[in-house]
């Protein structure tokens, strides 16, 4: 069939068209995406070119600034009553440095392991074990607006609106984290750029399809299925994420389909108990499922099914958000490098957990949350076999190290006992600051006086630390303020 | 298994001047072809002979399009000074690789009484036996003399017998004896006729784009190939080998003007999903499409102008915009009806190779494909043309056919456009990447044409149009004459491949029938006596809008 | 090791027909007393090309003053740097007689041979690099080096004749390797001698040429001259395996740079902006340390589809396409892309002005041609194609002119460039181009 264009009016040519661009209503369909940008949903107030550091409606001073300068690490490293001041000036300035070959390196690491070691007495590290630590203080959001949910259906609750005039929005992640330095403004935040990033290069790939029996536009009983793809984003000539490639959707046991409603293009899924998603991550042991309790997403079809966008939330552990964060690297790193304090972080959440009640204890153990989405065409397809995430067999080291690190901040954290730095993961620069500071001239006084998490014989081999500390509690520990005063043994 | 070829070549080694050969010996003889070898043929022929393991690398000249063959070029050119310095290269490169400890093993099939002397027994074993599968036909024992000179010098200045084996191959490999297939015809009564090595050379290169392989080069050595039985089995026996998709891949890659894709650019502002993978797979995807059309399904090679069956990588389906099934990494799709594709002309290939880096041309596409499908080549325009009413996108005229036809409608512009603008028409459906659209800055897209008296609409009307065209069978016999013989197409008579064309219509249309056809006909390895000059260029397509 | 007699002496007479060009070169530089490198090395002169497609807009290019002083046009803005260094030429012609004006082709056919061509796509006659390479660049490495900034082997207008045209390096690491790879020795450096496998080499290639007699049997006019190119190019390779036997003349006091690695090297301008002057640069190094003498360079074909991101045509359609502005007179979007072509131009300058060497630079002891295949692209003229000459050729020829040609043939720019690399010659070009005067007045 096809008619002359001079036998139609502009206007019935017009329809025509867009006839042959809709496919017809009821009639099965289905849509796929790949996720383009993904990552926290912590909307920035500021202008656009304007850095994450800059003061504006969410963060009215600006990004936190942990450990960004002398002056701040000076500030860190003063909570510590067993420091000397011949110490804290030693680290913060490390005599002799100009002499070192790597001089930057040597104050990364030597900062690194200082901050390390923040404990009410000398010797805990407290990456894992926060709880030992004095509380820092984080920044909080003050903005009114936020994206996410409404996730417990009650207006009054979460205290934010959304930018559509949704009220009684949950995201307590946002305001607990929001001003992070990292995560802040996705246009200059160094983890949102580095984990976006990471995952157009191949890192892992989130895909989304959405099917019915209606329209695409309009269908009041679709389906929304979401999940990681085997298969590496592809970019086109620009670098962009290229539209219209196929991916595999990895159908697992915690394989994620949900009900959803259409309405010109905007998608509402169903709330379900429990939703897995793929998490965010720049390193590949950060890869997984965050699991959302009463979890639910979102997302705006452009007209032309050319873009997808919206976000998908729920509530989740707070300790796996912070570990997998946290740990992704070194605590150390994560603080020096992009200037995120974790042992600040962990108060933070702590105070703005706002979902799933230990029952013990009726602590909250989960904070609402959501992670904002971008997304392409694709075509998602299922796969022949069931398909894995990748996962690189040099990467299982990595991983271990990983899990074994957060299985000790959980610990430590739960039992209020402090624990040892697992040997062989990094964790407290270890001995990376060693190896590190061997041109030093002061080299001995840090030797002598950081701590470390474990030692090293005359061959350079590392050993545990011995005897090994005995277990201790620590006092209850939730405001910042009265903490230093009573740290003292 | 390579030791049974190397005794069976041994055997060829002792006749090596006899039967008709001794008539070229004796100077009855003219060279009626003299072409060079292509980068393809070079390297096929380099991987029968010394097996795939031997690598070879350099830069290959350029070839040239010469009335839409680059086939044809391989008659005209010689090797420039750069050309020759990369084959030099390559030669040793191969030589070294063939005589050093990892392949000696395999490759020299005598051991020499001393790895630190000359052995002139088992020198010439090696020499004889790569001496007669480089030039495809045996060495004269002068030939085999002066290599063997070059060895034994070598030999004996390294001190290393496999030194002198290393340079005398090298030598080998950059004599014009191997670089050039030298076709030598016999005079008999008033015709020249192509002599066996020669035969067998060509009919090699043409089914199977390598150089011909021991049995072919024995039928030769026994004059079995100058029988009419004995070339028919030879024929057979080629057509039925798998390998037969090589040769045929090649001669499509030429006819389709597929190497083009080397050298596309597209831009990436306006196109950004075009790149990576996209341009050899575009290729790739015309090749398997015409590949299983016309030799695996055996089916009607009009066929490739309406078919929607097709292979597609993952990178090739994104660009169609339809599924992947990720279960290799090329799948067989059949594209539904209301695709609007028809046939290969409607592929990413033809469609993206004839249009400009940002947009479509009708001219462009028009006029490649009456030349490549019904060997149709449109004049140059005149020099002093103007095209500005194409471009201007402000004016009234929104679409490319609007402006193209206020532009062809003055007289001298008409009957060249009328002659190619309603192919390049029909496909404007499609965008300069091949991606389907429908409308032009906001204009429905009016896909009709008439051409010769026939009206269609869109690519599928054009692929009926095409595959009904008796032009187009035609077209494709005389391609393939003119490729197996290196000649100018346009210079070829239809008479020469008459027969041929015939077996091809008989057959339905079957490739392999045309194959054998043209193979068989008695013109197929006769040459008038004057030898045919090609000139190149001439009639080159034509690269204005 | 132990060398046969015969290929020993073989190495010697070729290493000796090597050398036999060296005096001639000197005497001619002597003659000028100025062309001493600091080391006390005589500095060859070089030629070069530069080839740029589809002209340049005539109202925006050429000077209205004529001789020295001239006026800087727009569209030689660009160039302003070298004005001093160069001469630009105007008005000169093309005449085809009663062959076909080939569109894209007889224009630069024309400047590179003096006669227009009689075939497409094919010269008839030698090009003028490869004359005076015969010349100039015996005892190099190599005889010529070309390069194609948009990536295609083909785009290089050095020719023996015919419809063969010398395959040019398609990318800057491509290029690096043929000059600086592996081969390559640094001739100022302390361990320079002559590779043994290079005397192997030459006997393998002598038996090569030894088989010319036996395979010119029975071949016709066509194939014997097409063979007769084959064995020049055996011969070619074993002048430069004779050079590279023998440490060259030139002292360079120049780094070789590093590896430049893959980069796409295709039609889009920021590619083609970045890479030629990198290949220019090559180039220059490859003069300076005289691995060569005459380098050809090429940034597009003519009828150039380079393109702007965005441009949906890209140059050469966008001059047949694009309408002249009435207001301006000229067709805006192509005089841009005319202005890339100068700008590029300008680029490569700067690469040759960069290398220091005796009394003054590499571009002082050269002489570059560049040229174009048309005029005004939009209708395939070819009369008043541009012409620059940049560089005193070692002080054989004055700068900072604009010669305004008057309808001269643009063989006299040939025959003037010959004249002052040394060629001795009296007359160039064929039909109505042939000419016997050179611009003398630009003659040292």
């Amino acid at each position: 069939m096809f008619l002359r264009s001079f036998f139609l009016g502009s206007a019935v040519a017009a329809a025509f068209v867009a006839a042959l661009v809709q496919p017809a209503a009821a009639a099965p369909w289905t849509r796929g995406f790949v996720v383009r940008e993904y990552g926290f949903a912590f909307r920035y107030g500021g202008r656009e070119g304007r850095p994450e550091t800059a003061p504006a409606a969410d963060c009215a001073r600006g990004s936190a600034v942990h450990f960004d300068n002398e002056n701040e690490m000076r500030k860190a490293l003063s909570r510590q009553k067993w420091r000397s001041k011949q110490e804290i000036d030693y680290i913060v300035a490390p005599p002799g440095i100009e002499q070192a070959r790597l001089p930057t390196y040597v104050r990364f690491y030597v900062w690194g392991r200082a901050v390390s070691y923040r404990g009410w007495r000398k010797g805990i590290e407290t990456y894992i074990n926060p709880f030992a630590a004095d509380d820092p203080g984080q920044p909080q959001v003050v903005s009114k607006i936020s994206d996410g949910f409404d996730l417990d259906g009650d207006q009054k609750t979460g205290g934010f609106s959304s930018p559509d005039g949704v009220r009684g929005v949950d995201n307590a992640l946002y305001r607990a984290w929001g001003c992070d330095a990292p995560f802040r403004n996705p246009a200059s935040g160094t983890l949102d750029l580095r984990e976006n990033t990471q995952m157009q290069e191949g890192l892992y790939t989130v895909v989304i399809r959405l099917s019915g029996n209606q329209n695409p536009m309009n269908d009041n009983d679709a389906t929304v299925e979401i999940g990681y793809s085997p298969d590496k984003i592809v970019r086109d000539a620009r670098a962009n994420v290229a539209s219209d490639y196929s991916y595999r959707i990895v159908k697992s046991e915690q394989y994620t389909k949900l009900k959803a409603k259409i309405k010109n293009g905007v998608v509402e899924t169903e709330q379900v108990d429990r939703l897995h998603v793929p998490r965010i991550g720049w390193f590949p042991d950060q890869m997984g499922d965050a699991d959302f309790h009463k979890g639910r997403l979102g997302l705006k079809i452009d007209s032309d099914g050319r873009a997808a966008s919206g976000f998908v939330g729920g509530y989740r552990n707070w300790l796996d958000l912070l570990s997998e964060n946290t740990f992704a690297q070194t605590g150390a790193e994560q603080g020096i490098r992009d200037h995120e304090d974790a042992v600040a972080l962990y108060y933070a959440l702590k105070r703005n957990a706002d979902g799933l009640p230990d029952p013990k204890t009726g602590r909250n153990t989960a904070i609402s949350m959501a992670y904002r989405i971008k997304a392409v065409p694709a075509h998602v397809v299922d796969p022949a076999m069931p398909a894995q995430v990748r996962r690189l067999k040099e990467d299982e080291a990595r991983v271990k190290g990983f899990e074994m690190v957060k299985a000790a901040m959980i610990k430590a954290v739960t039992t209020k006992i402090v624990q040892p730095v697992p040997l062989g993961t990094g964790e407290g620069q270890f001995p990376a600051m060693e190896n590190t500071i061997a041109d030093l001239p002061s080299k001995e006084f840090f030797l002598k006086n950081l701590d470390a998490p474990g030692r090293l014989d005359e061959k350079g081999n590392v050993l545990p630390l011995a005897p090994a500390p005995t277990p201790e509690r620590q006092v209850n520990n939730t405001t910042a303020t009265t903490i230093a005063s009573q740290s003292a043994p | 298994m390579r030791s049974k070829v190397i005794l069976a070549i041994a055997a060829l080694l002792s006749c090596a001047i006899c039967g008709d050969l001794a008539a070229w010996a004796a100077g009855s003889t003219q060279v009626v072809g003299l072409r060079r070898l292509s980068e393809q043929e070079y390297r096929n022929s380099i991987a029968d002979i010394f097996g795939k393991d031997i690598s070879v690398q350099g830069m290959f000249e350029p070839q040239i399009r010469i009335s839409g063959l680059l086939a044809t070029s391989t008659s005209v050119l010689s090797v420039t000074p750069v050309g020759f310095e990369a084959f030099s290269k390559m030669a040793d490169g191969i030589a070294l690789q063939v005589t050093d400890e990892k392949h000696r093993g395999e490759l020299v099939s005598c051991t020499p009484k001393s790895a630190t002397a000359a052995d002139e027994a088992c020198a010439s074993e090696f020499l004889g036996h790569y001496g007669l599968l480089l030039f495809r036909r045996p060495l004269t024992a002068s030939e085999l003399k002066a290599r063997m000179d070059l060895a034994r010098s070598m030999t004996k200045s390294s001190g290393d017998f496999y030194t002198g084996l290393r340079y005398g191959l090298a030598q080998l490999l950059q004599s014009p004896n191997f670089l050039f297939r030298k076709e030598v015809a016999m005079r008999k009564g008033g015709t020249l006729a192509l002599e066996p090595y020669s035969r067998a050379t060509r009919l090699s290169y043409l089914m199977w784009d390598t150089t011909p392989d021991s049995e072919l080069l024995q039928s030769a050595q026994s004059g079995e190939l100058n029988t009419v039985a004995g070339l028919e089995k030879q024929v057979n026996r080629l057509l039925a080998s798998p390998r037969l998709e090589s040769g045929m891949r090649a001669f499509f890659t030429d006819m389709l003007a597929l190497d083009t894709f080397d050298t596309v650019s597209k831009d990436a502002l306006i196109y950004p999903k075009w790149g990576g993978a996209m341009p050899p797979s575009a290729k790739e995807e015309t090749l398997r499409t015409v590949i299983n059309l016309t030799l695996r399904e055996n089916g009607d090679v009009r066929d490739m102008m309406t078919t929607r069956k097709t292979f597609l990588n993952r990178s090739m389906a994104a660009l169609y915009d339809v599924d992947f099934t990720f279960d290799d990494d090329w799948m067989a799709h059949e594209f539904p009806k209301e695709s609007g594709r028809s046939g290969i002309v409607t592929q990413v290939s033809m469609l993206s190779m004839f249009s400009h880096p940002g947009q479509s041309s009708p001219t462009k596409r028009g006029v490649a494909l009456m030349d490549i499908f019904l060997c149709e080549p449109t004049p140059t325009p005149p020099a002093n043309v103007d095209f500005s009413a194409i471009n201007d996108t402000t004016g009234p005229l929104k679409t490319v056919r609007e402006r193209l036809m206020a532009h062809a409608n003055t007289p001298t512009c008409a009957s060249c456009h009328n002659h190619s603008d309603p192919i390049g028409l029909s496909l404007e459906g499609f965008d300069t990447i091949g991606g389907r659209r429908l409308t032009e800055n906001g204009q429905l897209i009016d896909l009709s044409a008439s051409l010769q008296g026939k009206k269609f609409q869109d690519g599928t009307g054009l692929g009926q149009y095409l595959r009904d065209n008796p032009r187009f069978p035609a077209c494709m016999a005389r391609k393939l004459y003119a490729y197996a013989k290196a000649v100018d197409t346009e210079e070829v008579e239809p008479s020469v491949f008459k027969a041929a064309y015939k077996s091809f219509t008989d057959s339905g249309f079957r490739l392999r029938a045309l194959i054998k056809g043209l193979a068989l006909s008695p013109e197929f390895f006769t040459a008038s006596p004057h030898v045919q000059e090609v000139s190149a260029g001439q009639t080159k397509l034509a690269s204005s809008p | 090791m132990k060398l046969q007699r015969r290929t020993l002496l073989r190495g010697m007479f070729q290493g000796s027909v090597a050398v036999m060009g060296v005096p001639f070169l000197d005497c001619f530089l002597d003659s000028k007393g100025q062309a001493l490198a600091a080391t006390g090395q005589r500095i060859p002169t070089r030629f070069s090309t530069f080839f740029f497609g589809l002209g340049l807009t005539t109202s925006l290019w050429v000077p209205k003053k004529a001789g020295l002083d001239y006026d800087t046009t727009v569209q030689l803005k660009p160039l302003e740097p070298f004005k001093k260094k160069m001469n630009v030429f105007s008005g000169m012609r093309v005449m085809v007689d009663d062959n076909p004006n080939f569109q894209h082709w007889s224009g630069n056919a024309a400047i590179a041979t003096g006669i227009a061509p009689t075939k497409n796509s094919q010269f008839d006659s030698k090009t003028i690099d490869q004359t005076i390479a015969d010349v100039i660049s015996r005892g190099t490495r190599y005889k010529t080096v070309q390069a194609a900034a948009s990536g295609d082997p083909k785009h290089c207008y050095s020719s023996l004749g015919g419809a063969n045209t010398l395959p040019a390096e398609p990318t800057p690491l491509s290029l690096y390797t043929r000059l600086f790879g592996p081969g390559f020795q640094d001739p100022s450096s302390g361990d320079w001698k002559p590779d043994p496998q290079v005397m192997l080499q030459q006997s393998v290639l002598s038996t090569v040429s030894d088989e010319r007699k036996d395979f010119m049997k029975d071949l016709g006019a066509g194939d014997r001259a097409r063979m007769d190119q084959y064995f020049t190019s055996v011969r070619e390779a074993e002048l430069q395996m004779a050079a590279e036997l023998k440490r060259p003349d030139v002292i360079a006091k120049v780094a070789i740079p590093g590896n430049p690695g893959e980069m796409p090297v295709n039609y889009a301008l920021p590619n083609v902006r970045t890479v030629t002057p990198l290949m220019a640069k090559l180039g220059a190094l490859a003069m300076a340390t005289d691995q060569t003498r005459v380098f050809n360079l090429a940034i597009s074909e003519p009828g150039s589809n380079i393109f702007v991101p965005g441009d949906p045509l890209g140059y050469h359609i966008t001059t047949h396409m694009e309408a002249i502005d009435t207001a301006l007179g000229y067709q805006p979007k192509v005089a841009e892309y005319n202005i890339y072509s100068m700008e590029i131009l300008a680029s490569v300058l700067k690469e040759m002005d960069a290398i220091q060497e005796g009394d003054g630079t590499l571009l002082d002891h050269s002489l570059l041609m560049a040229y174009s295949d048309q005029s005004y692209a939009k209708i395939h003229a070819v009369d008043g194609i541009p012409i620059m000459l940049a560089g005193n050729a070692s002080g054989r020829m004055k700068t900072g002119y604009h010669i305004a040609g008057g309808g001269n043939p643009v063989s006299r720019v040939g025959l003037t460039v010959q004249k002052a690399m040394g060629i001795a010659i009296d007359n160039w070009g064929k039909g109505s181009m042939e000419t016997r005067s050179a611009y003398t007045e630009l003659l040292a």
